[in-house]
């Protein structure tokens, strides 16, 4: 008896001719699943992808079809690249010190150190907070009556000193980026962390005996057996910091004028504030086809498609 | 004989009916309400109501109230106001009726109304017989924040209005006077103009420093927002060009008052610019600073009122109790800064009971009550209100806080409300933060002029035009 016979209710065996073959039953079987992730995944690309070339704004019935007018407006769009600008600063300054700080922190506690896992749960602590909470600290912490910052750059200076971190545009791009590296540094430590204590330490010990000194032993050994994982991290906190909302919105809100605004702090006035749906799925789909192309170009840069 | 007979009949029924009525019209709209509203009992009725001590009104007060007396639950969704406007529009456009009564900031009412948002309220207001008690509310919250295109969709609920703040025992101090009229030339009154606040400003905060201040202000841009749409007409600014739509707001009175609005924070403590309701209200309280500027709430906090109340614990302690004078700002025309008013979801699928709560509430009775509520931030807005015998027993100097608020009410400046309101005051908000960043007034304000003039360009000028002539038309949108 095969799979495609049965029996009936008398037990006489039947040859039942077989309505799918076996070698597809796995795929039918992952269709719902597939059907599911689609409708999750994709239909909400596609409608926007809609969305984008229509006319709805929430305050408007009108939704008929424009073509390519939404598109064409990003180009005039002076305010949205001025956001996109002032997102790559933002990320340009503060990726490469989130590293390197979180890899001078992840080689200190290499060493075997008295409390090393306590100090190492209350490093990563800011991570765990949420960023908008992280915001509104650090938005206390930089204001001028209750503010601690201010109070402790006084007692150096010996005189009351007032900066307006959150108004001075030469102060508010220094805040947000102390407070993102406050919050994310831990993170890159703990990556790096994990990924150096993963290094052949015979190769090390070996170079050490050869008479390499630190910097070419890290160069030349440990930089390569940790690039893979390192990578990785730059690319995740690289995206992250593109997507960067709720520290800035809770610090400056943008300001001063839109000094601050970052592409998804833009994103979100024209889409919540402003009520230009279609507009913004318009936002979104560029923000989509850049960063696509950024990470693409870092994936094969990086060499992490090999 | 028959005809007299029926005639007789008909007279009869005629007076009876009238008796009847009259009966019926002679109880109080609150009365009403609850009478009509028992029809619906067992039934919820959800409310967006503003977040944080403002819902404690419904959620402890009025909620438990009308339950009890109609069998009616109330359900409050605690919104943040910078929110509310998105979620009423998106639970409107998505049709889920998930609302049935709003709170909606009159600024709003031409989106939300322009929309289909809100039901409109006038066969209502004739079914429940409510015209004669809704009169009664305050001309100035009456006239302009219930209305759009001469349909009702709303109740004034809130007498949110700006109101000068001041420290009447420094006034009164004989050495300050002294000093003041060797600083300043002139005796020492509570300034009725700007040009006389700067001068009072500074000569105090000279005469009373280095620790107390003549003045501080709310400086964050949505606060500051509206004190300049206040500044700017008191001194005899207009937003638009009313024939050609045009923007108006980079003229000569624009620039004089951001110029002046920056060199003001000079004698005001370090830091002002990033201070928001809570910390003006806290360097007042403290007796930090002599004269300020705010909503109705300070006066009483001040006074000391409702301060036992645990869920104003976070207000700071008043060190000033007895010693606040209450005026109106210079200029005499206060912003009736935001506001509230009660609305029906036009996706309500219980109108006539969402209604009757929103009656019920504004009701002449009811209303009173609840802005006596001590952790409540409703603010008298009704004649009534401001002459009740209890109210003015509240603290010692009630009767000048309510006499402010009635002076209030009679002179207050209507937010600018237009198509899609929020865009113009973005632009402003904006333009605020930039002038605490140190930029030039004048390109400030020809920046923003430009920005509305887009603003309007693409929402239609013609469209935007009939809006603000009707919003220009009304009493309080000027200075008359």
């Amino acid at each position: 008896m095969n799979g495609a016979d049965s029996l009936d209710w008398n037990g006489v065996l039947h040859n039942r001719p077989s309505r799918m073959p076996d070698r597809f039953f796995k795929y039918w079987i992952l269709v719902p699943a597939v059907f599911l992730l689609l409708l999750i995944g994709l239909f909400p690309l596609i409608y926007s992808l809609l969305v984008s070339f229509q006319q709805i704004t929430m305050t408007d019935y009108d939704t008929s079809f424009v073509g390519f007018v939404n598109y064409a407006a990003l180009f005039e769009d002076l305010r949205l690249w001025q956001s996109i600008l002032h997102t790559l600063i933002i990320t340009a300054i503060a990726l490469p010190v989130e590293l390197l700080l979180g890899l001078a922190m992840a080689q200190l506690f290499l060493e075997k150190i008295p409390g090393r896992q306590i100090f190492i749960s209350l490093i990563v602590l800011p991570t765990v907070i949420s960023p908008i909470v992280a915001g509104a600290t650090w938005r206390l912490l930089f204001d001028q009556s209750y503010g601690p910052v201010n109070q402790i750059i006084g007692w150096f200076t010996g005189t009351n000193v007032v900066l307006l971190w959150t108004i001075t545009p030469k102060l508010v791009y220094p805040a947000i980026i102390i407070c993102e590296i406050w919050q994310w540094t831990p993170f890159m430590f703990l990556i790096l962390l994990a990924a150096l204590s993963n290094v052949d330490k015979s190769l090390t010990e070996a170079a050490e005996l050869d008479g390499a000194g630190f910097w070419r032993t890290f160069f030349k050994i440990v930089l390569p057996a940790i690039w893979p994982v390192m990578a990785i991290a730059i690319l995740i906190r690289g995206v992250d910091l593109v997507r960067t909302f709720d520290v800035i919105w809770a610090l400056t809100s943008g300001g001063p004028g839109t000094m601050t605004e970052t592409i998804s702090i833009y994103t979100y006035v024209q889409g919540f504030r402003q009520f230009e749906s279609s507009y913004t799925a318009a936002i979104a789909f560029l923000i989509v086809a850049l960063m696509t192309m950024i990470v693409t170009w870092a994936i094969r840069r990086m060499g992490l498609a090999q | 004989m028959d005809l007299l007979k029926r005639l007789a009949w008909t007279a009869a029924a005629a007076f009876l009916a009238a008796g009847t009525a009259s009966a019926a019209w002679a109880e109080s709209a609150a009365d009403r309400a609850v009478k009509e509203a028992q029809k619906y009992k067992g039934q919820t009725i959800t409310i967006v109501w503003e977040a944080g001590l403002q819902s404690l009104d419904p959620l402890n007060f009025s909620g438990p109230l009308w339950e009890k007396l109609t069998g009616i639950k109330i359900k409050v969704v605690e919104v943040q106001t910078a929110e509310m406007f998105t979620k009423i529009m998106q639970e409107y456009r998505a049709g889920t009726g998930a609302y049935d009564a709003l709170n909606v900031i009159p600024a709003w009412m031409p989106d939300l109304a322009g929309a289909g948002a809100l039901e409109v309220l006038d066969p209502y207001v004739a079914k429940y017989g409510y015209a004669d008690e809704l009169q009664k509310i305050a001309a100035t919250y009456r006239d302009n924040q219930m209305m759009v295109d001469g349909k009702i969709y709303g109740f004034p609920d809130d007498g949110d209005v700006f109101v000068m703040y001041y420290r009447k025992d420094i006034f009164a101090d004989p050495k300050v006077q002294e000093a003041f009229k060797a600083k300043a030339g002139r005796e020492l009154t509570v300034p009725k103009t700007w040009k006389e606040f700067g001068e009072t400003g500074k000569a105090l905060s000279d005469i009373l420093g280095p620790d107390r201040y003549g003045a501080g202000f709310f400086r964050q841009p949505p606060y500051t927002m509206y004190m300049f749409q206040e500044r700017f007409r008191n001194e005899g600014g207009k937003f638009f060009d009313a024939a050609s739509m045009k923007a108006a707001i980079n003229s000569d009175v624009g620039v004089k008052v951001l110029t002046e609005m920056r060199a003001e924070n000079k004698f005001m403590p370090p830091g002002v610019e990033q201070w928001g309701f809570v910390e003006n209200l806290a360097a007042f309280m403290s007796g930090q600073t002599a004269m300020t500027i705010s909503w109705p709430p300070y006066g009483r906090w001040a006074a000391g009122y409702g301060m036992d109340e645990k869920a104003l614990s976070w207000v700071p302690k008043s060190t000033i109790a007895g010693k606040v004078g209450y005026a109106m700002p210079p200029g005499g025309h206060p912003e009736l800064a935001a506001g509230f008013a009660l609305s029906v979801a036009s996706t309500s699928k219980n109108k006539d009971a969402a209604y009757l709560f929103i009656q019920w509430l504004n009701s002449e009775d009811i209303s009173l009550q609840r802005v006596k509520l001590p952790t409540a931030l409703r603010d008298p807005f009704r004649e009534s209100h401001f002459t009740d015998a209890g109210y003015l027993a509240l603290w010692p100097d009630a009767k000048d806080y309510l006499a402010a608020l009635q002076a209030g009410s009679k002179t207050g400046l209507l937010d600018l409300s237009l198509l899609q309101t929020d865009k113009y005051e973005e632009v402003l908000r904006q333009s605020i933060s930039k002038l605490w960043a140190g930029d030039d007034p004048k390109t400030i304000l020809d920046a923003a002029a430009a920005e509305w003039d887009a603003i309007t360009k693409k929402i239609g000028v013609d469209k935007q035009k009939a809006v603000y002539a009707n919003w220009a038309s009304k009493s309080g949108a000027y200075p008359q």
